[in-house]
């Protein structure tokens, strides 16, 4: 081995060996110092998050952001990768939180903290309007679309592991005959509204979603009461503990004083921010 | 006698297609109530009417001679494209309150991104297929390797690899110039191909010729074989220029606000979803044929020698 070939081997591996992994602090120091806070978000996720007719992003999440921002005294930045790319983990500062109704699972918890849990969402079945289902034990052996990489597929596969504080039990109550996977979960309302049965019999979605979906037009109606809660969290990167805390402190702050009540009045139309 | 025989033939085989597929049954049907028919009745009227205009039209059109056929066929298909879209029952207000952000921000960045990386794409191309003609081992390896790899591996994979890799190694590169990139390396490969072949078909004896003249390699390549390859590559790059175009769409993942991700995302708010997309798909059609405008003007510029 020549010394110029020692040198760049050891440049390459020392590239790779090294972790990129934000420092302590760094995130909470750039946000200080910069005055932004950076949110990724998911432009297409009504009514927590979307693209609204003056082509701005808003909705519930972007409300609670925003608040975030406010009170850590920064302007807040929105971007939106795709929702696989956020939780991907290794952000490399690129953004700083997602504020984005993710459920903080076990896996994820390996790429990446959840500081807080903001609210709550009820998860429901919907069936098409002129289903002859009326009950929750009469979806067993149906057809379902779901989201793919979502606890609703975890749910109908009945290993969906919820393990935050505060979440009341469930247990599995359907067994899908078929299961259909979608991008996202509108996708799986747009089947399902070609008719009873014609490429879905049901979809498990969040209930919001399915209300607002209901309320555009979707011939759609919902099946009993929720089969699960499941809470949703701010995420953020590995490796800033002091951000973590800044944002835990700011969510239960906003818990207590009922500012998110209010912002899930607005959206949602009841308070999520609790179980009921 | 015979053409008579064959417009019969496929009258009545366009007739029970009709009644097969129960097409138009709503919008024809609906003209033929008057008539009283229902059911099966109104269902084989429909055909009827449907393959006698099919027919006739067919006719009709064999009158006509060679220009005037293709601009009327053209019409008349653009103008059964629109009647599909339009029975859609779309809403009109909403593509009118937002086709102007589509077009000012979304057309805007996926053309700017697409023109980028064609440049880059082109430059990589060039070095690329000289390495691969070169007699030099190692940049014959890099450039095998390289083509290999980004021909072999899917553009949305390598999006994601440059996106989500090279931040592991320190490098935090933001998304456009991550999709950029990935596009020019993506198309580079390809075009790397297409160069070489277009270098290599011009005939052995021009650079033969140019040796014997005693001119330098460097100035071969450029004075005598590059503007021959030129006219043989310029077709199948325009192509590649086309198809990049509507693969500019895969850098959506990463969150760049383009056609594509504005056509996926501005009609989800009031779930209205085929609004944006159709008309996403018009601004990507009329975009391409301005590509393929400028593909055979440049065409027609470097035929100029062949002509007599």
């Amino acid at each position: 081995m020549t010394l110029r070939m020692k040198v760049m081997t050891g440049l390459l591996a020392s590239a790779l060996l090294v972790p990129f992994a934000a420092q302590a602090g760094e995130t909470l120091d750039r946000v200080m110092s910069t005055k932004v806070l950076t949110m990724s978000s998911d432009p297409a996720y009504p009514p927590q998050s979307f693209l609204n007719d003056k082509n701005e992003m808003a909705g519930f999440d972007v409300d609670v952001g925003r608040e975030i921002a406010k009170r850590m005294d920064a302007e807040l930045k929105i971007i939106t990768p795709a929702w696989e790319i956020i939780t991907a983990g290794k952000w490399g500062g690129r953004w700083d939180m997602s504020v984005g109704s993710m459920t903080p699972t076990t896996e994820r918890a390996n790429v990446l903290d959840f500081p807080a849990v903001y609210y709550y969402t009820p998860a429901s079945f919907a069936v098409h309007k002129d289903s002859k289902v009326s009950s929750i034990a009469d979806l067993n052996g149906k057809k379902i679309g779901v989201c793919g990489g979502c606890t609703y597929e975890a749910y109908l596969k009945k290993d969906l592991v919820i393990d935050a504080e505060g979440v009341p039990a469930f247990d599995y109550q359907v067994t899908a005959g078929e299961m259909r996977l979608y991008e996202t979960d509108t996708h799986a309302f747009d089947d399902l509204r070609l008719g009873d049965g014609t490429r879905l019999d049901a979809i498990l979605s969040a209930l919001p979603t399915i209300q607002e979906a209901i309320k555009n037009g979707y011939a759609m109606k919902v099946v009993g009461d929720p089969v699960y809660y499941e809470p949703l969290a701010v995420a953020v990167d590995k490796g800033d503990a002091e951000f973590s805390a800044k944002i835990a402190e700011i969510v239960k702050a906003m818990h207590a004083d009922g500012t998110l009540s209010k912002i899930s009045q607005t959206w949602y139309g009841a308070d999520l921010s609790t179980v009921k | 006698m015979a053409g008579q025989k064959r417009a019969l033939a496929f009258f009545l085989a366009a007739a029970v297609v009709f009644f097969l597929l129960d097409i138009g049954t709503g919008f024809f049907g609906r003209l033929l109530a008057p008539a009283g028919l229902t059911g099966v009745a109104a269902r084989g009227a429909v055909a009827v009417v449907l393959a006698l205009i099919l027919t006739g039209n067919i006719a009709l059109l064999r009158l006509l001679p060679f220009w005037p056929q293709v601009i009327v066929v053209w019409l008349q298909l653009l103008l059964l494209f629109l009647a599909f879209f339009a029975s859609f029952d779309l809403s009109y207000d909403f593509i009118l309150t937002r086709i102007g952000f589509l077009i000012t921000q979304g057309a805007f960045t996926t053309v700017y991104i697409s023109l980028a990386a064609i440049a880059l794409a082109s430059a990589i191309a060039l070095l690329g297929a000289l390495a691969r003609l070169s007699k030099n081992g190692f940049a014959y390896a890099i450039a095998g390797f390289y083509i290999s790899f980004f021909r072999g591996t899917p553009l949305l994979l390598q999006v994601y690899l440059i996106y989500l890799g090279l931040p592991q190694l320190g490098f935090v590169v933001s998304a456009v110039p991550s999709g950029i990139a990935a596009l020019a390396l993506c198309y580079g490969a390809y075009m790397a191909e297409i160069f070489r072949a277009g270098i290599q078909a011009v005939p052995r004896g021009q650079s033969e010729a140019g040796t014997a003249l005693g001119l330098k390699p460097s100035l071969i390549l450029r004075k005598i074989i590059l503007p021959q390859a030129i006219k043989i590559i310029v077709p199948p790059t325009g192509n590649q220029f086309i198809a990049m175009l509507k693969d500019s769409s895969l850098v959506s993942v990463m969150g760049v606000w383009e056609l594509m991700f504005l056509a996926r995302t501005q009609g989800r708010a009031e779930f209205k979803n085929l609004e944006m997309l159709i008309t996403a798909a018009l601004i990507y059609w009329i975009l391409s044929a301005v590509f393929e405008t400028i593909q055979s003007r440049i065409e027609h510029h470097y035929r100029k020698a062949d002509v007599r």
